[in-house]
């Protein structure tokens, strides 16, 4: 992946190689999202490998450490491909962004709590985005509890449960999941779906 | 229209990630409510990568002095390792939080700590805390102020992050919105109040409160009620 460049000005050619690395890295993300491509990562991989470990030496002073960091850094890279968004910036800084993840929660291990915060807690890059948080709980924050608890009663017995538990006994999403043994994201949708009957009703009665 | 942003140099601390972990979900949270900032981040994040990755030309065969290489050896075996690993499973954020009959939509970040968020307990009159531990000394917590609400004056030995997650507060100097972040020096003193709105804001704090007025001497125990995570 090494680009060869022509001698004009110098600022130029930073800036084309610069542009063509990065495009042909995206091209290699792509693949390795789309087809699980292990060549395409390979070449990934000895592009950045070298880069991250030498970040990591800096960091850390410490050999071991820096290639636990190209370790975990490019971990995340080979399942967390498809998340890499060329409109958001480069593969580099989205490479480096993870990295920094990773510098974060190494740094921290030597203090360790089992359940100790994590960096992707507090940068949340490789969560998936499927879940969109605006589209979820669209009633306005000024329609009543009251409003809530007449109509509720009419809801279907599965989204009423969840509805009650979270909007009158006050439970987490994740606490009603846990309770009724149901994934997290069927608590969602039901909370989504009963939220979306309640507004129809709310509004039919106006 | 937020008007209060963290500073550029807080922000570049942020994105190399050298705040505390407290701060860093303060600011984060901030960022996530803020597209001025997610800009400035996003130059930030790309001026880092410039100059910690970007800058290292050498390839796996010819490393340069100071600096040993990965060998052949080493990248086969590191390889596999990726190869053979499991993904880990994803995160799915929990965004809503419910108080007194009010809802809210938690921001991306704070979302994704929801777990951390403890139970709400009420301190004194129309105030409310629920501690976040997220495990550095010092104190996080969320605050919620009702409608017509004074947080008796006080002043504090460390430094204190406010963001205004959702609501509108104000104190001796100004008025603060959704999305506003306000840092405090340790000397200042102030009396956060709300008035017709209630708010909800993400507060963290290096070292306990000290109230300074004298009615609140009588809620003595409250100081470190305020801001100490449940037992
Ligand atoms: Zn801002």
């Amino acid at each position: 992946m090494q680009v060869t460049s022509e001698r004009t000005s110098q600022r130029g050619v930073m800036n084309t190689t610069q542009q063509d690395t990065a495009e042909k890295a995206a091209e290699l993300l792509a693949k390795v999202a789309e087809t699980r491509s292990r060549a395409a990562f390979s070449e990934l991989f000895s592009h950045f490998a070298p880069k991250l470990q030498a970040y990591g030496t800096r960091q850390f002073g410490n050999e071991q450490t820096a290639m636990d960091l190209v370790q975990e850094t490019m971990t995340n890279v080979w399942h967390k491909a498809h998340l890499f968004k060329p409109d958001r910036g480069s593969p580099s800084t989205w490479i480096f962004t993870i990295a920094r993840n990773i510098r974060f929660d190494l740094l921290r291990k030597n203090k360790k709590r089992k359940d100790d915060i994590s960096a992707d807690e507090l940068w949340p890059i490789l969560a998936e985005q499927n879940d969109n948080l605006d589209d979820g709980y669209a009633l306005d924050n000024d329609v009543l509890m009251q409003e809530i608890a007449h109509y509720y009663a009419q809801l279907p017995d599965p989204q009423r449960v969840v509805v009650e538990k979270i909007y009158i006994e006050g439970k987490s999403q994740q606490e009603v999941s846990d309770s009724l043994g149901i994934p997290l994201g069927t608590v969602k949708s039901r909370t989504r779906l009963a939220l979306k009957k309640l507004k129809e009703l709310i509004v039919e009665h106006d | 229209m937020i008007k209060s942003h963290p500073s550029e140099a807080i922000l570049y601390q942020y994105a190399s990630g050298d705040l505390s972990a407290a701060m860093t979900l303060v600011v984060g949270t901030h960022v996530d409510m803020c597209s001025v900032c997610q800009q400035t981040v996003c130059e930030i994040e790309h001026d880092l990568c410039s100059k910690h990755l970007d800058t290292v030309v050498q390839t796996l065969n010819t490393p340069s002095h100071g600096y040993s290489g990965l060998s052949k050896t080493d990248t086969d075996k590191m390889l596999e390792k990726i190869f053979s690993s499991e993904a880990k499973p994803a995160v799915q954020p929990d965004e809503l939080i419910c108080l007194e009959g009010r809802r809210f939509v938690l921001p991306r970040t704070l979302a994704h700590n929801r777990a951390r968020i403890g139970d709400w307990t009420n301190l004194v009159g129309k105030l409310w805390r629920a501690p976040i531990d997220v495990g550095d000394r010092g104190h996080t917590n969320l605050i919620y102020m009702e409608p017509g609400t004074q947080v008796p004056e006080h002043t504090h030995k460390g430094q204190e992050a406010t963001l205004v997650v959702d609501g509108v507060f104000n104190d001796e100097k100004d008025v603060y919105y959704n999305g506003d972040f306000i840092l405090l020096d340790a000397d200042r003193t102030h009396t956060p109040q709300t008035s017709a709105q209630d708010c909800l804001t993400l507060a963290t704090l290096d070292a306990p409160l000290y109230f300074t007025s004298g009615i609140s001497r009588l809620l003595n125990p409250f100081s470190s009620l305020f801001f100490r995570a449940s037992a």
